[in-house]
């Protein structure tokens, strides 16, 4: 019985090309699509699930009221941990992190490594199983370091690591360390992400400010004893915070900041570490959102979806050409079991071929999708029993439903109704023009989104930022050289050089540079009895006329004036905070005796993302600090030729380390990634969508011109011409697009609404996008339907009439 | 002189094979005269129709209608031709079925582009003259058969054709029914149109003032 089953299918199939290819085609795409975005999805969601303990550890984070409303912060004083580990109760254990560059030697090799500096308990509470060396606790001593299996090789080569001494470069000095062990390189799915690991007593700030409160500079992660609640934290803080914090909470008050809920001006809370990866400090609060992740698996859903309806609205709609086979076959004794398994075998091996064409598809196209949507998910990170068992559990869920309910409503037909060949479509369509609005809602809420999404990312590209971002080009200051000296040395280097018009440098990038790190500083001082907090930015002459900064009041660091280097620029934005009449009358005050005056006011620029408006930066030549990147400002013309001459400059100056020089522009459009992967799964999602569902809309419009042949037949005998019976086939499809319009505009709207309010530079939401949108669909919805209904309504009535 | 056939053919090539539908037909026909054609099934009788219909081609012979040469004319004016100038009644009737009594009488006029009052006007006359006003706003799977073919007939007339062609216009109906359909078109003939009917029916072809016999698409 099976075997004639699957017989029948085969041959069935197989008589109705068309529609069977038709089905192959668009559940194969959805099917590779709907695999590679889920693989995405899960592959999101277990970040930093390998990690034994990673349920019971927690990022602390601190939140503070000052007179502009609430402030979080992750980053914490050197004594705070040791603190925390002595007065709070069922805290297991406990690590500082700080993630800083550091500058290894070994031998002729000399290469900037991204370091972690943190506390011996961080290779206990983290999971980065040793394979070579000390097996446990192995930052035990404080001469040891942990590196990675890549940075061994890159370090050793084949050499044997463990042992072995190295040099890393700390507050301008070689030290010496040895290699203890050697780790796994760090999985793909881990937010923390290092090449070598150092004790944090190590760092060259630690002894300036193991005891001092005031400079937060690292982050803090805590392992919780079992069975302890991460809301007892704030409780357990809250005589930590009164003994140390009280002169901060004081100066709060005084300035008028408004107590919390409960009534606190500082506390301490923990974040749960699976969470960190998906979290965003914004506002003054903190936010989880996992929303990017669930938007991709949602449009890996709707697309699926769309598919299947076109395969059971194909069925549904054939299921009239089929019933006088099904008469035929009840006559002779089937029963309606036995009807429905044969046309559910059907299904089955419709769905089986696109899934396994689906799956060729999609591993084909892995490589492409992970250089597209930026995402490291592979076969092998995904495949666990549970995934593989989720993953058939739900291909057979959907060919169970998918397959099974057309099968079902055509094993229910009555016999004589079946034999007559009559068939109560009326009903029916109501499924079926239900289901096709639902499609065409998504297409439309999908092409609306890539519209929006775009017209926002082009936006924020062609914003003016406030400086010169084309011919501007910033790198890495990294090597052992002082980098107030090669500065120098660069602008020697390149001082004939016509097309090289400035030269400065600053401890901050703007954007994100090929060596992918951001940085932000702030201090807070008190002005005037009040506390004012400001970004800061440690630079070298020139700054802002390398940058093209506006000056709208005073003027910049100069050379001619000594005092300038205890002076400070600032911003518009800063310069409202000192709310002076004059600026140039403010200062900076360290002390009472230490006052820096302000010398310069710039036009308010986009230092930070454009997701965030423009905070107060005040900008300082203090030659303690180090300057982290260097900014040339070049000629328009022969951009790439002044790139070379850069790069050549800098392997004069600095010949061990690699050159990681970019434009500004190319830097602004790198904070853009999270926008344009959006950006582009919508489109693609979108198009898909539009794809599929013109697929399913082709094969209907097949079928409803079929079914209309005598009415289109009357019609034209009795008058009617072309375009009359083409506007009366195409009129139908496009009311359902035209409903489709009026219900998925009103989503796309509040979709995008909420979307933009994470940018405070926004697009405006013109009802045009929809507007678009909906067009966009309804021509392409008649394009398609509009080929087969003109040839319809071309064709000569008698054929249609000749049923005599 | 309504229309003219001379020396027409039709064939269609199957399995290499000419297969003739029609073989040399000529036919004049007046204005005011009743044709009735006869013959076994697969004689042509249909194509035939069809052919004077214009609804179907011929390979060879020529066509004259009031003075235009069909046979000549390009697809979009002989279907303009006919639309003007021909109405079609049909054994299963043909109407529209998700429209009323009404609206089937309307719908030529719609695609004709008369106005508003003109249908209306047009309409009434013809649910008048029919005696069907009272199931004008019945569907047509709410009347019998002869009453579907009197709205078909009303239908096929109401813009005013010339001629009527009616392809075994009672073969569904029984034979009361099929007796007042007949007296219907005799008065129609009466009043002046042309009709050419296809039966299989003596009797019915006794209405006609003139019988034409075909056999293997040939006049007989």
């Amino acid at each position: 019985m099976i075997k004639n089953h699957f017989r029948t299918a085969w041959r069935s199939l197989l008589k109705n090309r068309i529609f069977t290819s038709l089905n192959i085609i668009g559940l194969s795409v959805a099917f590779a699509v709907a695999i590679l975005l889920s693989m995405a999805g899960f592959f999101d969601l277990s970040y930093d699930k390998f990690h034994t303990n990673s349920k019971d550890i927690y990022k602390v984070y601190s939140m503070w009221q000052n007179p502009k409303g609430s402030q979080v912060s992750v980053s914490h004083s050197a004594p705070l941990m040791s603190t925390i580990m002595d007065e709070v109760p069922g805290i297991k254990k406990a690590t500082r992190h700080l993630q800083q560059e550091a500058v290894l030697t070994y031998g002729e090799k000399e290469i900037n490594m991204d370091a972690i500096w943190v506390d011996a308990d961080f290779f206990t509470m983290f999971t980065f199983p040793a394979i070579k060396g000390k097996m446990e606790d192995p930052l035990e001593k404080q001469s040891d370091i942990v590196i990675t299996e890549e940075t061994a090789k890159m370090l050793f080569g084949d050499e044997e690591a463990i042992g072995k001494t190295v040099q890393i470069l700390i507050d301008g000095k070689d030290q010496p360390f040895t290699v203890g062990t050697v780790v796994e390189n760090n999985p793909s799915q881990s937010t923390l992400e290092f090449e070598v690991a150092v004790r944090f007593e190590k760092e060259s700030h630690y002894s300036e400010n193991k005891d001092e409160w005031g400079a937060r500079y690292h982050d803090i992660y805590v392992q919780l004893a079992k069975d302890v609640a991460p809301s007892q934290f704030d409780v357990a803080t809250r005589s930590l915070v009164n003994d140390n914090f009280k002169e901060r909470i004081d100066n709060a008050k005084r300035d008028g900041a408004q107590p919390d809920a409960d009534g606190l001006f500082y506390k301490f809370e923990l974040l749960p570490f699976l969470d960190e990866n998906f979290t965003t400090f914004r506002n003054g609060y903190v936010e989880v959102s996992r929303s990017n992740t669930y938007l991709v698996l949602g449009v890996a859903f709707l697309i699926l979806f769309i598919a299947c309806v076109n395969f059971v609205n194909m069925s549904i709609a054939r299921s009239g050409e089929r019933l006088k086979e099904i008469g035929m076959r009840k006559t002779l004794g089937a029963k309606r079991k036995q009807l429905f398994f044969q046309f559910w075998t059907e299904s089955l091996l419709v769905f089986f071929f696109s899934i396994s064409i689906g799956l060729l598809i999609s591993m084909l196209l892995i490589d492409d999708f992970k250089t597209i949507f930026r995402t490291d998910v592979s076969f092998g990170l995904i495949l666990s029993p549970v995934i593989i068992l989720l993953f058939l559990l739900s291909v057979l869920m959907i060919t169970l439903i998918v397959g099974g309910y057309p099968a079902l409503l055509l094993s229910k037909l009555g016999t004589i109704q079946s034999l007559k060949g009559k068939l109560d479509v009326s009903g029916k369509n109501r499924v079926r023009d239900a289901l096709m609005v639902l499609q065409f809602g998504i297409a439309i809420l999908m092409i609306t989104g890539t519209l929006v999404l775009r017209s926002q990312l082009d936006f924020m590209r062609n914003k003016d930022l406030g400086f010169n971002k084309e011919q501007v080009l910033s790198f890495p200051l990294d090597g052992k050289k002082n980098s107030y000296d090669a500065l120098e040395l660069m602008r020697n280097e390149l001082a004939g050089n016509p097309d090289i018009l400035e030269i400065s440098g600053a401890d901050n990038n703007l954007g994100y540079g090929k060596d992918g790190s951001v940085s932000s500083s702030m201090f807070g001082f008190e002005y005037k009895n009040r506390v004012i907090n400001t970004n800061y930015l440690t630079v070298d002459y020139d700054y802002v006329e390398t940058l093209d900064l506006e000056l709208v009041a005073g003027r910049n660091f100069s050379r001619e004036f000594e005092s300038d280097r205890s002076g400070a620029v600032i911003n518009e934005a800063m310069a409202k905070e000192f709310g002076e009449k004059d600026p140039l009358t403010a200062y900076i005050s360290f002390s009472d005796s230490l006052r820096f005056p302000v010398i310069g006011v710039v036009k308010d620029y986009h230092f930070e993302n454009l997701d965030k408006t423009i905070a107060p930066i005040t900008m300082m030549m203090s030659r303690d600090y180090d300057l982290y990147y260097a900014y040339v400002k070049v000629a328009p013309a022969n951009l790439a030729k002044s790139y070379e001459a850069i790069k050549n400059a800098w392997t004069r100056v600095s010949p061990n380390s690699k050159f990681l020089g970019s434009f500004l522009d190319e830097n602004i459009d790198r904070t853009f990634r999270k926008e344009k992967r959006m950006t582009t799964m919508i489109t693609s999602g979108a198009i898909l969508a539009i794809a599929l569902s013109c697929i399913g809309l082709f094969a209907i419009s097949l079928l409803i011109v079929n079914q209309r042949t005598k009415e289109i037949g009357v019609r034209k005998v009795i008058g009617a011409s072309v375009s009359n019976i083409t506007f009366l086939l195409t009129k139908d499809f496009l009311k359902l697009v035209g409903i489709s319009f009026l219900i998925a505009s009103p989503i796309a709207w509040w979709f995008m609404k909420e979307w933009l309010k994470n940018y405070p530079f926004k697009i405006d939401l013109s009802p045009l996008f929809f507007v678009t949108a909906g067009l966009l669909a309804g021509i392409i919805a008649l394009c398609t339907v509009g080929s087969r209904t003109i040839r319809a309504a071309k064709q000569n009535p008698i054929k249609s009439l000749r049923t005599e | 002189m309504l229309l003219q056939l001379n020396n027409i053919f039709k064939w269609v090539n199957s399995g290499g094979q000419r297969i003739f539908l029609l073989k040399d037909i000529n036919l004049n026909v007046e204005e005011g005269e009743f044709i009735s054609i006869m013959g076994p099934s697969g004689s042509g009788k249909s194509t035939l129709l069809n052919v004077i219909g214009m609804l179907d081609g011929f390979e060879e012979g020529e066509y004259h209608f009031l003075d235009e040469s069909v046979h000549s004319l390009k697809e979009k004016h002989r279907a303009n031709l006919y639309k003007e100038y021909i109405g079609f009644v049909f054994q299963s009737y043909h109407l529209l079925d998700d429209l009323t009594v009404k609206e089937n009488l309307e719908m030529p006029l719609l695609y004709k582009k008369f106005k508003g009052s003109e249908r209306k006007a047009m309409v009434a006359d013809m649910l008048d003259r029919f005696n069907i006003v009272g199931k004008k706003d019945l569907f047509p799977a709410q009347l019998s058969g002869g009453q579907q073919q009197l709205v078909g007939i009303a239908r096929a007339l109401i813009s005013n054709p010339k001629l009527i062609l009616a392809d075994e216009p009672t073969g569904n109906l029984n034979s009361k029914q099929g007796e007042e359909i007949m007296e219907l078109f005799k008065q129609l003939n009466e009043e002046g149109v042309t009709i050419i009917q296809v039966t299989h029916s003596e009797k019915n072809a006794e209405y006609g003032s003139r019988i034409i016999n075909l056999l293997d698409g040939r006049m007989i």
